[in-house]
């Protein structure tokens, strides 16, 4: 299921447009990361495809076919999932609640259970935690739950907003261990991290965003030495 | 004060029981007050004059058309819900889609709007005339010195069953989940695929039905008229915040226990002392204990 983005204009107001044309695919069963200096359009680039803002100009189409206009259901729908920035977990309910949220699209109580078994197989954590509240979780295990819910509906792209923000050096590589077991199982991924070495490490596709632009694009390896060269460019 | 009548059993059960009906009243008139507010951040004024539609949808229903109680009280949680509803649809989410970051304010504003226009409304088409249905429950209960009547008995259990029936529906049921998950954060909910605007419409109406069915439920001692919202949306909020702003159970606690202190100040000091109480016990909560009595001692919402 690729992702295409080509030649989007969107932004919060029609004036004031954050994205400038903008060109991106994100290639079926890859990684694909956005870097970029803050400001460059990287988040509003995520909600644009998700739908949360209407781009003036240009498509995105997943798997061939145009999703501009959907809602967030039918985004789920068509298998693609977003995890917002910052903290998303409802802190007051259980762990188990969280996740059976993450199936509220979902048609029934069979199919819902059926998805929550097969969470709970994979991150046995959640399963011992069930019952707790949510909020009581530690930082790096509420984003584990976070992405456990994500992946509730069975989406095969998600779209992942500064997945390691806020977290510990140690719990970031938890986050990200998780993140290369979902690239190892071939969904297709999209992130926006700050976290430029860390999210670079297990890219297959990389684009550095400027102002509402590509500037640079191109695989891990081609960034790898360019990077210092890019990274001074926002400075 | 007669300090004999204190050891009176009869009298304190009989002003024990005049208590946990007003603290009924209080209770479903607080919980949609808190539900609303909780789960929309809307403070919504015009909750007395749901009451005050309750009542008078019960009038018709069991006064006019003779039909017997229970139906006047569904009718009036019913109709109060799809007027809740849309009030909702047409006026608050309009404010919310356009007024962006200060449309709270214009919420507030709104519905003290809505109450003017509501109470003048029902001034003009029925008068002040107060319209009651008495008798809604005949007979007694009696055991020793202890004597209540069974439509008290009767207004106390609707009230507890609702109570625990609004309960299991937040805690167990699916919609129930996405409002506290709504209320806990929008953002997040959305991009589940709930859709938060349905989310805010059925809790107003949620909250306007139990205004509605406890303006119905009280109608032998509220009897309908224009302003009969008043003291009861007045108390509520007194409720709200002694029981924590947006928390539910809090507020439902609270509020029967407020109606048990307004019943025993009634009775033992003269008239209109009970008003003062509330007010005192607003006070004092405020200054001990800002963020209501059965809040947890981090603040969970500013």
């Amino acid at each position: 299921m690729s992702l295409e983005v080509s030649d989007v204009v969107a932004g919060y107001t029609r004036e004031v447009p954050i994205l400038n044309g903008l060109d991106l695919t994100a290639e079926d069963g890859r990684v694909t990361v956005i870097i970029g200096p803050n400001g460059a359009g990287k988040s509003t680039l995520l909600k644009t495809i998700y739908g949360y803002l209407k781009p003036e100009r240009g498509t995105i189409k997943h798997d061939g076919q145009s999703i501009v206009g959907y809602s967030p259901k039918d985004m789920l729908r068509k298998g693609i999932a977003y995890l917002i920035q910052g903290h998303s977990i409802f802190p007051r309910m259980t762990v188990e609640e969280n996740l059976e949220l993450g199936g509220w699209i979902m048609g029934s109580d069979s199919e819902r259970r059926e998805a929550l078994e097969r969470i709970y197989e994979r991150y046995p954590r959640l399963k011992e935690k069930r019952r707790l509240s949510a909020g009581i979780l530690s930082g790096g295990e509420q984003r584990i739950l976070e992405i456990a819910r994500l992946t509730m509906t069975g989406p095969r792209t998600l779209l992942l907003d500064e997945p390691s923000v806020g977290l510990m050096p140690k719990l970031v590589n938890e986050v990200y261990e998780e993140i290369s077991r979902l690239k190892d199982e071939k969904y297709t991924i999209l992130i926006v991290d700050q976290n430029v070495k860390k999210s670079i490490s297990i890219a297959d596709y990389v684009y550095a965003l400027a102002l509402g632009e590509n500037r640079h694009e191109g695989t891990k390896e081609e960034f790898a030495e360019r990077l210092d060269e890019i990274v001074k460019e926002w400075i | 004060m007669e300090l004999s009548l204190l050891l009176d059993p009869g009298i304190l059960a009989q002003v024990l029981a005049q208590g946990l009906v007003r603290g009924s009243m209080y209770a479903l008139m607080a919980a949609g007050l808190s539900l609303i507010f909780g789960i929309m951040g809307v403070k919504n004024f015009s909750h007395g004059e749901l009451f005050m539609i309750g009542a008078y949808v019960m009038f018709f229903v069991t006064g006019v058309m003779g039909l017997p109680w229970p139906m006047g009280v569904a009718a009036a949680a019913v109709v109060l819900f799809g007027f809740g509803v849309l009030i909702e649809r047409t006026l608050i989410a309009t404010l919310r889609k356009r007024a962006g970051r200060d449309w709270l304010l214009d919420a507030f504003v709104l519905t003290i709007g809505m109450l003017v226009v509501m109470q003048n409304l029902a001034l003009i088409l029925f008068g002040t005339e107060r319209r009651g249905v008495g008798g809604l429950v005949d007979g007694t209960f009696v055991y020793g010195p202890i004597i209540i009547t069974y439509e008290r008995m009767m207004i106390v259990a609707v009230a507890v069953a609702v109570g625990l029936a609004l309960w299991s529906f937040i805690r167990y049921s699916d919609l129930g989940k996405a409002i506290r998950a709504t209320s806990q954060d929008p953002g997040a909910a959305q991009t589940l695929g709930i859709d938060i605007q349905r989310i805010y419409t059925y809790t107003f109406g949620i909250g306007a039905a139990l205004a509605g069915l406890s303006g119905g439920l009280l109608i032998s001692l509220f009897p309908a008229h224009p302003t009969v919202g008043f003291y009861p949306v007045i108390k509520s909020i007194a409720c709200v915040i002694l029981g924590g702003l947006g928390n539910i159970s809090g507020a439902i606690i609270a509020a029967m226990l407020l109606g048990v202190v307004e019943a025993y100040s009634s009775f033992f000091m003269s008239g209109g002392w009970q008003n003062v109480m509330t007010a005192v016990l607003v006070i004092v909560i405020l200054i001990v204990r800002p963020s209501g009595l059965f809040s947890s001692s981090k603040v969970e919402r500013a």
